[in-house]
């Protein structure tokens, strides 16, 4: 785009002030930079912002469509005593997990993987916490809430079933308490 | 429904719809799928409020042009 205006053709050459009065005047970006412009870049940008949360919804509607968490077993209750912690995977191989079996006595699992930047949890029964180590971050065990240090969201709970001694996996929540 | 309307409109379309991106978004990172369908759902019915709107406008301007 060249920054000529057809009419201001003797302009380049002429000293005379009211010729030159043209130079601010640039036809090229009266006709690019308008009202009518505005307006359409506007509804342009409202159509795209409302148009990018398409491929979220198609991928909700995957995951609503997907099956439920399978039942899965995960060990026997008499093989973890109060104080103790087991890891686990559940949903998937890819997501590790954590079963506590608190000093209080409470049963409880989280995916372990921190929400701050997925280190792995682990419980200090000492203080009845999950602490991660990577940058201090602290969960209340009795319902994954970050309690101290980075994280800003709790870890999945994954429910568990307790059935003729042995802990069953049945389902995950993501967001919760 | 006059121009100054419209313009309302389409300014008032953006907003909700940045607000529904960001909601959408962060409804999605939680698993919340029904809630994610609902704000996309009011982000595309807002896209094509938006593009009503501005079509409507343009018929207006092009029509009182042509009587001026
Ligand atoms: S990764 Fe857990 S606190 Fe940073």
């Amino acid at each position: 785009m060249s920054k000529e205006c057809p009419k201001g053709r003797h302009g380049k050459k002429s000293n005379h002030d009211m010729i030159n009065l043209m130079d601010n005047v640039d036809q090229n970006d009266d006709l690019r930079y308008n009202r009518r412009a505005f307006i359409k870049s506007a509804v342009g940008a409202s159509m795209a912002l409302g148009l990018s949360t398409v491929p979220f919804s198609v991928r909700a509607m995957i995951g609503i469509a997907e099956p439920d968490h399978d039942r899965v077993e995960i060990i026997d209750l008499a093989r973890l005593p109060e104080g103790e912690a087991f890891t686990f995977n559940y949903p998937t191989e890819n997501d590790p997990a954590l079963l506590v079996h608190t000093v209080k006595g409470e049963l409880v699992a989280y995916n372990s993987a921190c929400t701050h930047l997925m280190c792995p949890v682990f419980y200090q029964k000492e203080k009845d916490i999950l602490l991660c180590p990577c940058h201090k971050g602290y969960f209340d065990v009795s319902n994954g809430q970050p309690v101290a240090g980075p994280p800003q969201r709790e870890l999945p709970l994954i429910e568990i079933e307790v059935e003729n001694g042995k802990v069953y996996a049945v389902g995950r929540q993501y967001r919760h308490g | 429904m006059g121009k100054k309307v419209c313009w309302g409109v389409i300014i008032f379309t953006i907003a909700i719809n940045v607000v529904m991106l960001q909601w959408t978004i962060e409804a999605y990172l939680g698993r919340e799928y029904e809630q994610t369908l609902l704000y996309s759902g009011v982000g595309i019915v807002m896209a094509f409020v938006a593009f009503l709107a501005y079509g409507h406008l343009r018929k207006i301007e092009y029509s009182s042009e042509k009587k001026s």
